[in-house]
């Protein structure tokens, strides 16, 4: 009884295994020819992994069909059909994306990376895709116009971002919190557990005027004397990436796709 | 009386038998080899290493304040639950059973997203507030437990003798029981204590700056994932050998002075 049981579970556990590798197998057959559609003549269309902290909307975000979805990703799948190669999006947590790419987990970034000094040296980027600002979101009814207008209070950012470098080092405040997620910080901020949240541009028009527009607003946009530009960030000395990738932002910044694309997504 | 019958209450301590306490047992290797190396990381190698262990320093406070609140709660809701749990009014110990039965059917992690985000909307509680009453709350469900063990490990004649001395229920619980039974109890809530410590790491999910946290901080914006990791995790094993032995030499203390 006990080996029939045995041999049962045995029975079991290969089929799982079966049904696994075939789901598997049908799966890359369905991707070939849609790719192959797209670049005609190439034999065989490069496949690019990016990574992506699906949780930035609306540069890319996770769509309620589990899809990664956005603005970013959109220019991103543009230019692979401009350029000829496969993109592949990979829901990746921020706090260790870039750790991911270093340890070559996937090929590139495509999470709204600000090019930095300090990640050019441990990683290389695309041509910038757009510029962006820092921006100081504050409760509705706050009188907060600066960051002067903080002192003593808390103040939040996404953890390891650009955002969190414009208030690292300011003194004066109660609290400095990272957060893993910046809505995540949105959060807090609409319970009122802090006071203001330092993001992207992008990210702080969309949270103030979709998810949370009765709650939050736009105080002020943090000037700096440096332009901050976001672009893909690919393995150090990649440069077949790096090349397919510029060719195809130019590609679609060229012939209008790009303007196209952030008309749909409602960006300045 | 030569010995004492010896009572198992879930794991005990990492208590060395009198064999253990030469020179070489996994303890002392332990906590050489993980004080060694971050001597070692911070002489040699004194860039990366000092400016991290400065940084990581307030998050081993936080660390420590979580941990310390959280156990003391723990431990009076864990009395109570354990009282409620052998508890001969039925209602009391229904309440004390479902409030277990709950807790500890629901992740850490997910209690702790509960009452800081979920439950925030409705009371606006803060960050490290948050943090030592979802702490709490849970290791108190589990701390009942080890309190009812401990409660009903005791035997029955000490209970009927003081009863017959003309002690009432609470005397009988207060005075008799509870302080037999403490030596019972004693080397599992060391070690809920220690792993209690290590679950604080999970309040860095609430923007709580405790250790790991600033740990990620450092390692996300220098990118040093691999000096920032090793320090933390040695910085934690090294807390957590030194609480685990204090456990074990207040339990071989207390057992001594029962065997006396």
């Amino acid at each position: 009884m006990k080996r029939l049981f045995k041999s049962l579970l045995v029975a079991a556990a290969v089929s799982v295994l079966a049904l696994g590798v075939v789901g598997c197998g049908e799966k890359k057959e369905e991707a070939k020819p849609e790719a192959a559609n797209a670049t005609a003549a190439a034999p065989a269309p490069k496949t690019i992994v990016f990574a992506s902290d699906a949780a930035y909307p609306p540069m890319q975000y996770m769509s309620e069909q589990k899809e990664i979805v956005g603005f970013e990703v959109d220019v991103i799948k543009a230019a692979a059909e401009k350029a000829g190669f496969v993109a592949e999006f990979k829901n990746v947590a921020w706090d260790g994306i870039f750790a991911g790419l270093a340890s070559k987990k996937y090929d590139a970034i495509s999470s709204s990376v600000s090019i930095t000094d300090e990640r050019k040296a441990s990683m290389d980027f695309s041509d910038p895709i757009m510029s962006i600002e820092q921006m100081l979101v504050v409760a509705k009814d706050s009188t907060v116009a600066s960051l002067a207008d903080l002192k003593g209070k808390s103040i939040g950012a996404q953890i390891g971002t650009t955002s969190y470098l414009v208030i690292k080092d300011e003194k004066g405040f109660k609290a400095i919190k990272t957060y893993d997620e910046v809505g995540l910080a949105m959060e807090d901020l609409v319970k009122g557990s802090i006071q203001a949240v330092v993001a992207d541009s992008p990210v702080a028009v969309d949270y103030t005027s979709k998810k949370h527009a009765d709650k939050i607003k736009i105080a002020t946009t943090l000037k700096s004397d440096k332009v901050e530009n976001i672009g893909i960030a690919v393995v150090k000395g990649n440069q077949e990436v790096l090349d397919l990738v510029n060719k195809g932002l130019a590609a679609i910044k060229a012939d209008g796709t790009f303007d196209k694309i952030k008309a749909q997504h409602q960006m300045q | 009386m030569s010995e004492t019958p010896k009572i198992d209450v879930g794991e005990g301590a990492a208590i060395p038998s009198r064999s253990d306490w030469g020179l070489f047992n996994a303890w002392v290797i332990s906590i050489v080899g993980a004080v060694s190396a971050i001597l070692y990381l911070l002489i040699a190698h004194p860039d990366p290493y000092q400016r991290l262990l400065v940084y990581l320093s307030d998050g081993i406070v936080i660390t420590f304040q979580v941990t310390i609140t959280s156990i003391l709660c723990a431990c009076v809701i864990g009395l109570i639950t354990g009282l409620g749990r052998v508890s001969k009014n039925k209602a009391i110990n229904l309440v004390a059973s479902t409030y277990v039965e709950i807790i500890r059917g629901i992740p850490l992690l997910v209690q702790l997203f509960y009452i800081y985000y979920a439950l925030g909307r409705f009371l606006n509680v803060h960050d490290l507030t948050a943090a030592i009453i979802a702490m709490s709350v849970c290791y108190g469900a589990y701390m009942g437990e080890v309190f009812r063990a401990g409660i009903t490990a005791i035997d029955k004649g000490q209970t009927e003798a003081a009863r017959s001395l003309g002690l009432n229920g609470k005397q009988t619980m207060f005075m008799v029981i509870l302080p037999q039974a403490w030596r019972t109890i004693l080397p599992p809530v060391g070690n809920e204590f220690i792993a209690l410590l290590k679950d604080t790491s999970l309040v860095s999910i609430l923007a709580v700056s405790d250790l790991l946290r600033r740990g990620r901080e450092f390692s996300s914006e220098t990118f040093l994932y691999f000096e920032t990791y090793t320090l933390v995790a040695l910085v934690y094993l090294v807390i957590t050998l030194i609480l685990s032995k204090g456990v074990s030499i207040m339990e071989a203390r207390l057992s001594h002075y029962v065997r006396r």
